[in-house]
């Protein structure tokens, strides 16, 4: 469960007006966002053809999560706030902590492992009061949740009412790529009240259930069927148990990725330096692309969806590029902001 | 006005062009591919190309060289791609036309070191030209071509001002908001084990465009190499082109594609001194020497000087107003690049390196290279000059090219038929159009409504969609012991048209429609297949139906236009749209029934057995087998 600074949900509360929510939306976009890159690493250093199932479990877990970004971003254009994608500040340091988290979890840029998935992904996802039990007492005096931090901001919206809407309303990303009932204009305390519910339960489940809709599980209880390998299934007298169909990990199947690689970490000239700057550019570009599609141009999420693309092809060469310096391991992708295509030398031909 | 103009800035730094190879080998379209399936050097190529550290290391304003930021704040800034969408990617156009690769959906943006985008433009599509073995020696599988771009930069904005006095002329001097930009490629590499894989250099040059002149060629001075194709120049410098400019006070020469590199990074070859100059009279053939009476000197090159190729990229200005003799020799007699003799030999004997055209006549194909729908028609445009200036009411003889196209792409399949599926003349038939007061001309590509169909089959090449068709040009008065420039043809691709538009016809289903086209590009492009959704798998297909759609349903100069080698015409994407658009009653797009399976006779040219990777298909194999094709004809050059 990622723990966040109390200070913000008072920060949430003592809001009187639509600005004053502004910067607490955009940190939902950015914390959003920021599960990102570490489950589209997971999923991409799974060599194709091996870990069919586990890698289709991660990308419905990014999808969901590409959603949760569009909707944190539309509450927040619509209540007369302008998304900002486009920076270094955007992405987290990884490894290190996500936004607004207290700092109890260091979340990295890591090939796909069991670990990897049970000590860091679940806990990112990880519900407030999970099912099948496993609880963990936060500090109520300092510490708040996520789903906390989502029920103030409703609560605020619901407060605030209809007046904080920017009338007409400014154009939001209602895009095909997602279905119309998970994705949808905000009008109002309404609208922005049941996308957020979206939000939430789609990654924790509710308190009594594990699925987020028939068939769906919640991020949390995904993660949770790769690490323990089984299918999660109702089991007599109410309960559940990972005892379904096995959900079977080959670990040659993955890529051998560093951890963390950073650009500077590779002497210009070499194909791992090239190799990682065009994809972090490629990824700076899909930001870019983001912030135009979210500040006034939704029809240009077709070029971000093209750049996604780009961003899967562009990972095979990445990640089967040796690591120089560290023999046995390969390249890891980096998400640093960067606005610059390099990694050759730039001398006299 | 063109990139050899003023103002003008110069660039170097790196470019990637990440091919895939695959569909290099004809065989490779076969279903199954025809064995040996040879996937080439890099089968998991993206098509990405992109320019990665280059900046901007040169200007040309008012009559001087910048080369130092303090000179002009642009020096130093940064050549980049587009920062919000895909990069580009280059594309051949067939694999029986390999040698007019073209790069689609090019953003070119000059950056400021704040990283403010100060110059934003979109490269409007070309091919590459005037190929030649620049490079003379190279590490295993080294590409030794070295050929050059040369386009305009459409839609250019100007988001940040730079207070670069260059920039402010280049912007006022973008008329319609274009510009004219011209790189040097070479050095490229494609051993997976060297840094360079997939990668080599770029210089180029981004000057002003005047609306109405050639896009992919300077309406100026043209010095084409003896030799041949892919063969040495025969005075070792490479066919070029040159401006007289500034009312005849100037002569601006771009050497960027012309001067030999020892090896892929050593930098350009001293040959010894080479003087450009002005023969004094007119001769009616190439000379392979002059006598110092016979010539008047402009200048020396500076080819040798540190820096002067990353800093000029080649284009170098000689002032010609202490030049009385030259200026009035300009007008009607050739440009040559001497070399000058022995110092013992007096008066000095020059060889000649390079000459421009005899009688300085010229006619080119600004574009060369055509993709075109069933039944519809598009515009070549010719432009004849003599001395640079307009050749008015040139007549212009239009012929066949094919065999030419044959000898470079092998066959079978066999090119060019059905014959009528474009009108370029057929057999030995020419046509003639003629030029007007302004030299310039047009012809009028059509291709035949009724498609390609050969032997009850839309593609008449059997298992390749479309057909490649030359046409090839000349001035009807071209003197002889005229050297013409052996790229000067018009390549194109006449796309088939397989699935009947009839809207009573049943809809499209998987296994009728769909799985031939689709398997075929899953086994030309594995990157795809493999990695983001496998087309030769119904499943696979309809789990990605969106990104699919958009992708088919984007115009060929986006770069995430499928399928990626713009290969399939607009009525065969439409059948595979209304296919990912229709529903069954399981809520997919239908399946229809497998057919039976059948067997498919071997396809392509047998090849000589001993040849390395590279050398089976591919550049390189296209100028072995374009050898073998004059070596056949009795006309073979050794080399």
């Amino acid at each position: 469960m990622i723990q966040i600074d109390r200070n913000i949900i008072t920060g949430i509360q003592s809001a009187a007006s639509g600005p004053e929510l502004h910067r607490y939306l955009q940190s939902a976009v950015k914390l959003e966002h920021s599960t990102i890159p570490p489950y589209l690493t997971a999923m991409f250093s799974l060599k194709p053809g091996t870990n069919k199932e586990i890698g289709a479990l991660i990308r419905s877990i990014v999808m969901q999560e590409m959603l949760h970004m569009t909707i944190s971003a539309n509450i927040l254009i619509a209540i007369g706030g302008k998304p900002q994608i486009n920076r270094k500040e955007f992405i987290p340091d990884y490894p290190g902590p996500l936004p607004m988290n207290i700092g109890d979890l260091t979340v990295g840029i890591e090939a796909f492992s069991i670990p990897l998935v049970q000590n860091v992904f679940m806990a990112i996802e990880e519900p407030e009061h999970p099912i099948p039990v496993k609880t963990m007492l936060a500090d109520e005096e300092r510490f708040a949740t996520i789903g906390q931090f989502y029920q103030a901001i409703q609560k605020k919206i619901l407060e605030l009412g209809q007046g904080i809407f920017v009338q007409p309303p400014p154009p939001q990303v209602v895009s095909p790529w997602f279905p119309p009932h998970k994705l949808f204009e905000i009008t109002g305390p309404e609208t922005a009240c049941a996308a957020i519910e979206i939000i939430v339960t789609e990654g924790e489940g509710t308190s009594e259930d594990p699925f987020q809709s028939p068939g769906d599980l919640a991020h949390y209880y995904k993660f949770g069927e790769i690490a323990a390998g089984k299918m999660l299934i109702a089991t007599p007298g109410g309960g559940y148990a990972y005892a379904g169909a096995p959900i079977n990990f080959d670990a040659s199947g993955v890529w051998p990725l560093r951890p963390n690689c950073k650009i500077a970490d590779f002497a210009v000239g070499t194909q791992a330096a090239t190799r990682i700057s065009q994809f972090a550019y490629n990824y700076a570009n899909l930001l870019n692309s983001l912030h135009h599609t979210f500040n006034g141009n939704p029809a240009e999420l077709d070029t971000a969806i093209g750049l996604m693309f780009d961003l899967r092809v562009i990972s095979a060469s990445l990640m089967a590029t040796e690591d120089p310096s560290h023999p046995g391991l390969n390249v890891g992708p980096s998400f640093e902001y960067v606005q610059v295509q390099g990694g050759m030398p730039q001398g006299s031909v | 006005m063109s990139y050899l103009d003023s103002p003008r800035l110069h660039f170097r730094g790196w470019f990637q062009a990440d091919v895939s190879t695959i569909n290099n080998a004809v065989t490779a379209y076969e279903l199954p591919p025809a064995e040996p399936f040879d996937p080439g050097w890099n089968p998991q190529g993206t098509g990405i190309v992109r320019f990665l550290d280059c900046a901007v290391t040169g200007a040309y304003l008012d009559g001087k060289q910048i080369t130092d930021p303090s000179g002009d704040p642009v020096i130093g800034m940064t050549i980049q791609n587009a920062n919000q969408r895909a990069p580009g990617k280059l594309v051949d156009l067939d694999p029986q036309q390999q040698m007019v690769s073209m790069i689609f959906g090019m953003q070119v943006r000059i950056v400021s070191p704040a990283l403010e985008t100060v110059m934003q433009s979109e490269f409007k599509p070309a091919p590459f030209i005037n190929l030649w073995p620049r490079q003379l020696e190279g590490v295993p599988m080294d590409q030794q071509l070295g050929a050059v771009y040369q386009s305009i930069l459409e839609g250019v904005e100007w988001p940040t001002a730079a207070e670069s006095p260059v920039l402010d002329a280049l912007r006022k001097g973008a008329h319609g908001r274009k510009l004219s930009i011209d790189f040097n490629v070479f050095g490229y590499g494609r051993d997976p084990k060297i840094p360079r894989y997939t990668m080599g250099h770029v210089v180029g040059t981004i000057g002003p465009y005047r609306e109405g002149e050639p896009e992919h060629f300077v309406l100026g001075r043209q010095m084409i190499n003896q030799g041949g194709m892919f063969n040495p120049p025969t005075g070792n410098i490479a066919t070029l082109q040159a401006e007289v400019g500034d009312n005849g006070r100037s002569l601006t020469v771009d050497f960027g594609n012309s001067f030999e590199i020892e090896t892929a990074n050593s930098g350009l070859k001293d040959i010894g001194t080479v003087l450009v100059g002005v023969l004094n009279s007119n001769p009616d053939q190439v000379l392979s020497t002059v006598d110092a009476a016979g010539v008047t000197v402009i200048g020396e090159v500076p080819y040798t000087g540190k820096d002067w190729y990353t800093q000029t990229a080649g284009v170098q200005t000689f002032p010609l107003s202490a030049n009385g003799e030259a200026m009035k020799l300009l007008p009607a007699n050739p440009l040559v690049l001497l070399g000058p003799s022995a110092s013992t030999v007096v008066p000095p004997v020059y060889s000649v390196l390079l000459q421009e055209s005899v009688n300085g006549v010229y006619v080119r194909a600004d574009q060369f290279v055509f993709r075109i729908e069933p039944g519809a028609s598009q515009t070549i445009d010719f432009y004849a000059t003599q001395f640079g200036a307009p050749l008015a009411n040139a007549a212009i003889t239009l012929s066949n090219a094919s065999a030419l196209l044959a000898s470079l792409g092998g066959t079978p399949p066999d090119i060019s038929v059905p014959t009528d599926g474009v009108n370029v003349p057929v057999g030995s038939d020419t046509a003639t159009i003629t030029a007007g007061a302004d030299g310039h001309a047009q012809f009028t590509l059509q291709a035949n409504a009724n498609g390609l169909t050969v032997n009850g089959n839309p593609w008449p090449r059997g298992y390749l969609e479309g057909q490649l068709y030359a046409l090839g040009y000349q001035l009807e008065a071209q003197p002889a012991n005229y050297v013409p420039n052996p790229f000067n043809f018009v390549s194109i691709l006449a796309y088939s048209q397989k699935y009947n538009q009839n809207p009573n016809n049943p809809p499209p289903t998987w296994y009728d429609d769909i799985q031939p086209l689709f398997a075929q590009y899953s086994n030309l492009y594995p990157i795809m297949s493999k990695y983001v959704v496998d087309l030769s798998d119904y499943d696979s297909v309809v789990s990605r139906i969106g990104i699919l759609y958009l992708a088919f349903s984007l115009p060929e100069s986006d770069p995430n236009h499928m399928p990626v080698t713009r290969d399939l015409g607009a009525a065969d994407r439409a059948v595979i749209l209304q296919w990912l658009g229709t529903t069954g009653p399981d809520g997919l797009p239908p399946k229809g029934t497998p057919p039976a399976p059948k067997q498919v006779a071997a396809a392509g040219e047998a090849e000589p057995e001993d040849l390395l990777p590279i050398q089976k298909a591919g550049k390189t194999a296209v100028i072995l087998r374009y050898e073998r094709a004059l070596a056949k004809a009795g006309k073979g050059d050794k080399k």
